[in-house]
């Protein structure tokens, strides 16, 4: 191909890149067997080493299901099938998002809208040009190879975080688990968790003290993600390991504020509730830094907020909590959440006061037991489901028996 | 999150409007910096025109403290009202910052 070649050097700076070679893999389609050598020869010179050609649009669509090439250079007018049809179709039917360069001698800037209407990714102008083909077409092969690459670590990455997500879930109690706790302890329990964005920093537990009375646990850290997960599962190891003066929430509560100060970096801290419920005495004790007001809806109807101020855990080493009690009698529910089931930061008057969330909880509760209320305040609460991914989401409802 | 401060000598004012949630988290490093580029002793960071802040936001304050007081340094919050009041009471933030 003389012509190529004194076409291409007429252009030195194409001269000097003419040796890279690349392997994706083009498929050149024009009825015109000289456009398609033309094509063909401009980009093997420029270091293509895999070009295929198809001379309409019917062929062009069997070679492209058969080997789904990285990148097409198309022409419009074709017998059988034109380009605009090959466009649709390798959008619409096959789904595919390759890059689709569309060498065209239109000149009327509506036809040229259409190309881009029917899927075309970029137009070469007609007759070709070599360097300015080359250039079209090592940007787009450049961009799709980082598509893929992006691609193909967002698909790993999300993986990994399904991964993570199952183990976090894992170290929750099942309902099952919980109960056998709390029922021969004289209270029943129903909980929910739902991490935003795969990985969060909720976390609550619940364990056993002694024969008449064990210990919630409910603890949101700060921040989501992967930072907020790993710092979860060092403070699930934390817990566990804080067998010491479960009995006493306070105490239990300042040991684990100081052990949770030396873990976390500065900026990061927890809020946290600890109630310890004792079945003889049917007192809920509890202490709490800075949790959301845990709510006591009432057998008889009533409801109030318990004080659940307190300084934030992982802040300073060595706060003090203090203990509060509350008298429960059989009957009487106790709600724990965490802040995403309240606040609403698009519409700062649409937060749920405690009030709000009492009142709906009684509503769903009303001659029901309390088998399905998480599912069911989620439903009431989140009119749009997308705003629950917001934030991780925990909600424990314990009723004493 | 917008915000400007008043540097005058000794004492610097940081006023922060708006909301300050996890999303400000860069914008703030700039608040962070500031406090310990500037020659102010004194830093006042007020909160009148705060709207929301969340724990995020809360940490932030925290964290623009702790850098402050590692350059000997003193961080006062102001103008805690509405919501960043009742965060604020709720959270005992006045035990490690010091509120005028």
């Amino acid at each position: 191909m003389p012509v190529v070649k004194e076409m291409l050097l007429e252009d030195p700076a194409y001269e000097a890149e003419m040796q890279h070679s690349d392997d994706s893999r083009i498929l050149v389609v024009d009825d015109l067997r000289s456009s398609r050598m033309l094509i063909g020869a401009v980009l093997a010179a420029a270091g293509f080493t895999h070009i295929d050609y198809a001379s309409d649009g019917v062929e062009a669509m069997a070679k492209i299901r058969e080997s789904r090439p990285d990148l097409l250079v198309l022409d419009i007018m074709m017998p059988n099938m034109d380009g605009f049809e090959v466009c649709r179709r390798v959008r619409n039917d096959l789904g595919l998002d390759i890059p689709i360069l569309v060498q065209s001698g239109i000149q009327e800037a509506e036809e040229r809208v259409r190309v881009f209407d029917e899927g075309a990714t970029d137009l070469v102008s007609k007759p070709i040009n070599a360097a300015e083909l080359i250039s079209r077409v090592r940007v787009h092969v450049e961009h799709r190879r980082l598509l893929l690459n992006l691609r193909q670590y967002q698909n790993r990455m999300e993986e990994e975080l399904r991964t993570a997500e199952a183990m976090q879930i894992s170290l929750l109690k099942t309902d099952e688990e919980a109960l056998a706790i709390t029922e021969p302890r004289g209270a029943k329990l129903v909980s929910h968790y739902q991490p935003s964005n795969k990985l969060g920093g909720d976390l609550w537990q619940i364990f056993p003290i002694d024969e008449d009375r064990f210990g919630l646990l409910e603890v949101d850290l700060s921040g989501h993600g992967v930072t907020a997960a790993i710092n979860a599962f060092r403070l699930h190891m934390l817990i566990e390991s804080l067998t010491e003066n479960r009995g006493d929430p306070a105490k239990w509560l300042g040991d684990l504020a100081s052990n949770l100060y030396k873990l976390l970096p500065v900026e990061h801290f927890a809020t946290a509730f600890y109630a310890v419920y004792d079945k003889r005495t049917q007192i809920l004790e509890f202490a709490s830094g800075a949790a959301p007001a845990p709510i006591v809806l009432r057998q008889d109807g009533g409801h109030e907020a318990l004080d659940a101020s307190g300084m934030l855990l992982g802040c300073a080493d060595d706060t003090v909590y203090e203990s509060r009690r509350v008298q429960l009698n059989e009957g009487d529910r106790v709600l724990l959440y965490s802040d995403a089931l309240v606040e609403d930061f698009k519409d700062m008057d649409k937060s749920l006061s405690e009030d709000d969330v009492a009142d709906i909880s009684k509503k769903i509760l009303a001659g029901r037991d309390i088998t399905d209320f998480p599912a069911r305040i989620i439903e009431k609460v989140f009119v749009d489901p997308s705003e629950i991914m917001r934030d991780d989401l925990t909600i424990i409802l314990m009723e004493v028996s | 999150m917008e915000y400007r401060i008043d540097s005058q000598g000794e004492r610097a004012v940081i006023k922060i409007q708006g909301v300050l949630t996890f999303d400000d988290h860069e914008k703030f490093k700039g608040v962070v910096k500031s406090i310990t580029g500037d020659d102010a002793k004194q830093i006042e960071i007020n909160l009148t025109e705060t709207k929301m802040i969340d724990s995020a936001g809360i940490g932030m304050l925290l964290l623009a403290n702790d850098k402050a007081k590692k350059v000997g340094k003193s961080v006062q919050l102001s103008g805690v009202n509405g919501h960043v009041a009742k965060v604020v009471e709720l959270s005992k933030v006045d035990q490690l910052i010091p509120i005028i």
